[in-house]
């Protein structure tokens, strides 16, 4: 898995490509911390570009959007599809995080 | 046991000792090529240097980090067998070892059986759904979900049973942390990384005639007790997928070897 971030004037738009699976944890260590580090209140992961998800990588996601309650912001996902969309479906993530097309 | 896997033995008696899948070649990349002659010698297979014909293959790969196969054309037909060669104190020990692996693997319509270290980096789920979906073609959502249902069963495998890596609990960067940090420190224990995980899948017609996948993975772990699990943590939902997706889920050996079955 890879990822870019784009800070917008609202939100600071994160954007992950390919798998995230167990075996991302450095990289996703090293996204909480820059998440945490800029400004906006509004974090959103765009998950359009990310191909597949494993239970792990739905687990992180969490851990991520428990990181920034703790830290007063918003965690959103975003743009799911496919496989991800799926997995978020049958986790019953949107339970726990906002979803957005 | 050489003998009992040689080709040219009668069908009948290939049947009776279960065996699905008869072995014409042997495929080593990263091997020395006089070391893949003596070890196909043994075997009574043919060396290859690349996959070819319609006979089923077998792919060596070397336990070394070096030989990992990232060409597709090695997780494809006919290659239906993926072993890392056991370590051996001599070369007769070495391919008696590989023997009895062989055997194994004609038992099954595909088999893996690779140490820790060398499966970690593979996206095993990945390449036993490539070779399985090139026998019988999966697509759309039953593809994606058959794919994760492989991975998780793999990942639990070798991160909660080889590994003994405890999930992640509590939902917090501390618990990620630690968990990164188990998963990097036991990779490192030569012990711990070279326990084997195997495969073992099998393709039989179920009871509506339409063909059904049984696959089996073992971890050489300490096993766990499938109870009660709190969804509330940031691990334990892999094994709920699972059980979701599969038609058929089983635990044995004390947690050690899971068994799925999926219809086609």
């Amino acid at each position: 898995m890879d990822y870019g971030i784009e800070v917008r004037d609202q939100e600071a738009v994160i954007r992950l490509r390919g798998r995230l699976t167990f075996n991302d944890h450095a990289k996703l260590r090293a996204l909480i911390g820059e998440m945490g580090q800029n400004k906006l209140k509004r974090q959103v992961l765009d998950l359009s570009s990310l191909e597949f998800v494993d239970s792990a990588g739905i687990g992180m996601l969490l851990i991520a959007r428990e990181e920034m309650e703790r830290a007063a912001k918003q965690f959103i996902l975003r743009g799911a599809a496919g496989q991800v969309k799926r997995v978020l479906t049958v986790a019953q993530i949107a339970k726990i995080v906002p979803i957005e097309d | 046991m050489i003998d009992g896997t040689i080709q040219g033995t009668t069908e009948e008696t290939h049947q009776a000792t279960g065996c699905r899948t008869r072995f014409a070649g042997l495929l080593a990349p990263g091997l020395l090529p006089d070391r893949l002659d003596r070890l196909a010698l043994a075997l009574r297979l043919s060396p290859m240097q690349a996959p070819a014909g319609p006979a089923p293959l077998a792919v060596l790969l070397a336990g070394d980090g070096t030989a990992v196969p990232e060409s597709d054309a090695l997780w494809l037909p006919p290659v239906a067998a993926w072993i890392e060669p056991p370590a051996g104190t001599g070369a007769s020990d070495a391919s008696a070892r590989l023997a009895a692996l062989m055997a194994e693997a004609e038992a099954s319509d595909l088999y893996l059986n690779l140490t820790t270290a060398t499966a970690h980096d593979l996206q095993l789920g990945g390449r036993l759904l490539a070779a399985l979906s090139a026998r019988h073609p999966l697509e759309g959502d039953r593809r994606d979900d058959v794919e994760l249902a492989l991975h998780e069963a793999v990942c639990n495998a070798l991160v909660h049973g080889n590994l003994g890596v405890a999930g992640m609990k509590e939902l917090s960067a501390q618990e990620l942390e630690r968990f990164s940090r188990d998963l990097g420190d036991r990779l490192a224990d030569p012990v711990l990384a070279s326990r084997r995980i195997v495969v073992t899948l099998r393709i039989d017609p179920a009871e509506d005639g339409r063909p059904l996948a049984t696959v089996e993975i073992a971890d050489e772990g300490a096993g766990f007790n499938p109870g009660p699990r709190a969804s509330s943590g940031a691990s334990g939902r892999g094994l709920d997928l699972i059980g979701t997706i599969a038609d058929g889920l089983t635990l044995e050996d004390g947690g050690r070897r899971i068994r799925m079955r999926f219809r086609l």
